[in-house]
């Protein structure tokens, strides 16, 4: 195994952890609940392999429906998330040739368009899991508050995490 | 040959996507929770172990408000043992020559005290684990109550973990009665926010004010009769039919769940075999 695998192997590890013992029990203004776990899929690298995505995705969904007892509602959003990973990642990236690293972040796709990305997944994973909850309790407006604030503060922690990610080397690059 | 094997070499991630997909909405509309297996919930050996550990942790943050719930229930109950004593010092005095104490070991309802190990209230169904399982007595079906008032329903048991339906979940609906009334309606959570409920199809005749207290009926072998669970916020009356839906602020605080109480009700056996009787008709 290459340093890479087991570096997303103990983040998923350490990821997963922090949302079902932490980030699912915060519910802030009755509306915003931080998802921070997809934070491995959209770093997976564009070089990998589409299945393996698709699997990575479906298991990672399906452990966190196992500790937070949500029984699928995950593992259908990270599943469909990782199918349009790639279509998002070409709105933004014309020419992944131009990438320099294989993994997407702030030095390979520079701030805004990796800003960019991170945002559009969320909303997108945010939007998936509110609206399959949705079909339990339809209730348009709690809805809508749920997918922008919710997305609003995944996406900070997502970016604090980046920060935790990034040795401090190589900022200065 | 090759040409089908070349196709769905091709098309594999969309064979893979569709497989996936349709794994997670055979889970996602398996439906009744008490078909959930174990091994995918959170009663599972180790989820519930990493719940544990974290609960260790937090379980010291909301001591105080705990602390200050615990003194206030226990300065009512105090009161009412004194009350009690009275009544029944009133009524020694009245038969004294037929008073015989009864045994503790015919009490109907005992409790069982556990942790809550993980809690949530985020989603559209709620669950809540705790550290106590088979072993310690948990069985299905058993009602959970706090210091404050109810929590919810037993559903999955492990050996050492149980997982509740908790109030804030819609399939969970209980019997009960506005304190002091005999109408009997049924509550229910609205999924909008996790400090109230709705309490639907109380008989219209019913009376009651804002601010009365609702209790569980007892109508169930779940909760003893008059178990607290919230204050009414307000009503309406269903224009159609003739029944008012309250809404019902609860006593429960289920974002700060520590320490509950399982009730295990001795005659429940009894009273679920003379429900199943079949019933005997006359012959003439």
């Amino acid at each position: 195994m290459s340093k890479t695998t087991i570096q997303f192997i103990i983040l998923s590890i350490v990821l997963v952890l922090a949302q079902v013992v932490v980030f699912n029990h915060i519910y802030l203004f009755n509306v915003a609940v931080p998802m921070v776990f997809i934070y491995v899929i959209i770093r997976l690298p564009i070089t990998l392999a589409i299945n393996w995505v698709l699997t990575v995705s479906f298991f990672l969904g399906l452990t966190v429906d196992i500790f937070s007892d949500t029984y699928g509602m995950n593992a259908l959003s990270c599943t469909v998330l990782a199918m349009l990973r790639r279509p998002v990642l070409r709105l933004y990236v014309p020419r992944e040739e131009d990438l320099t690293r294989p993994e997407p972040s702030m030095q390979s796709l520079g701030t805004a368009v990796y800003l960019k990305y991170l945002l559009t997944m969320t909303l997108l994973y945010c939007m998936l899991i509110f609206t399959i909850e949705a079909f339990t309790f339809f209730n348009p407006l709690q809805l809508l508050l749920r997918i922008i604030f919710s997305t609003l503060l995944s996406m900070a922690l997502m970016v604090g995490v980046d920060s935790l990610m990034t040795p401090r080397s190589e900022k200065r690059l | 040959m090759s040409e089908l094997l070349k196709f769905f070499v091709k098309y594999s991630s969309w064979f893979l996507f569709a497989l996936y997909v349709a794994a997670s909405c055979a889970l996602l509309f398996s439906g009744n929770p008490y078909q959930h297996h174990v091994y995918l919930t959170s009663a599972n050996t180790v989820s519930s172990g990493i719940y544990g550990t974290a609960n260790n942790v937090s379980s010291y943050f909301s001591l105080r408000e705990i602390n200050e719930d615990l003194q206030r229930r226990n300065s009512d109950l105090e009161l009412e043992i004194y009350n009690l004593k009275e009544t029944i010092r009133g009524y020694r005095e009245q038969i004294y020559s037929d008073t015989m104490s009864v045994d503790s070991a015919l009490q109907r309802y005992h409790f069982i005290i556990a942790h809550v190990i993980n809690n949530s209230i985020n989603h559209s169904h709620n669950y809540i684990t705790i550290q106590k399982g088979r072993l310690d007595g948990v069985e299905p079906e058993m009602g959970v109550m706090d210091q404050n008032g109810i929590v919810g329903i037993v559903n999955v048991v492990g050996d050492h973990t149980a997982r509740l339906i908790s109030v804030l979940n819609p399939y969970l609906r209980l019997s009960c009665k506005v304190k002091g009334e005999n109408q009997v309606g049924s509550l229910v959570w609205d999924g909008r926010d996790p400090g109230e409920a709705i309490l639907e199809e109380l008989p219209k005749h019913a009376k009651f004010v804002k601010g009365d207290t609702v209790v569980t009926s007892g109508f169930s072998t779940v909760f003893p009769e008059g178990v607290p669970i919230g204050t009414i916020l307000s009503g309406v009356r269903d224009r159609e039919d003739n029944f008012y839906t309250l809404r019902v602020k609860l006593f429960t605080d289920f974002s700060t769940l520590s320490t509950v109480r399982v009730i295990r009700d001795h005659m429940k056996d009894e009273l679920t075999a003379v429900e199943k009787e079949p019933e005997i008709k006359n012959i003439e």
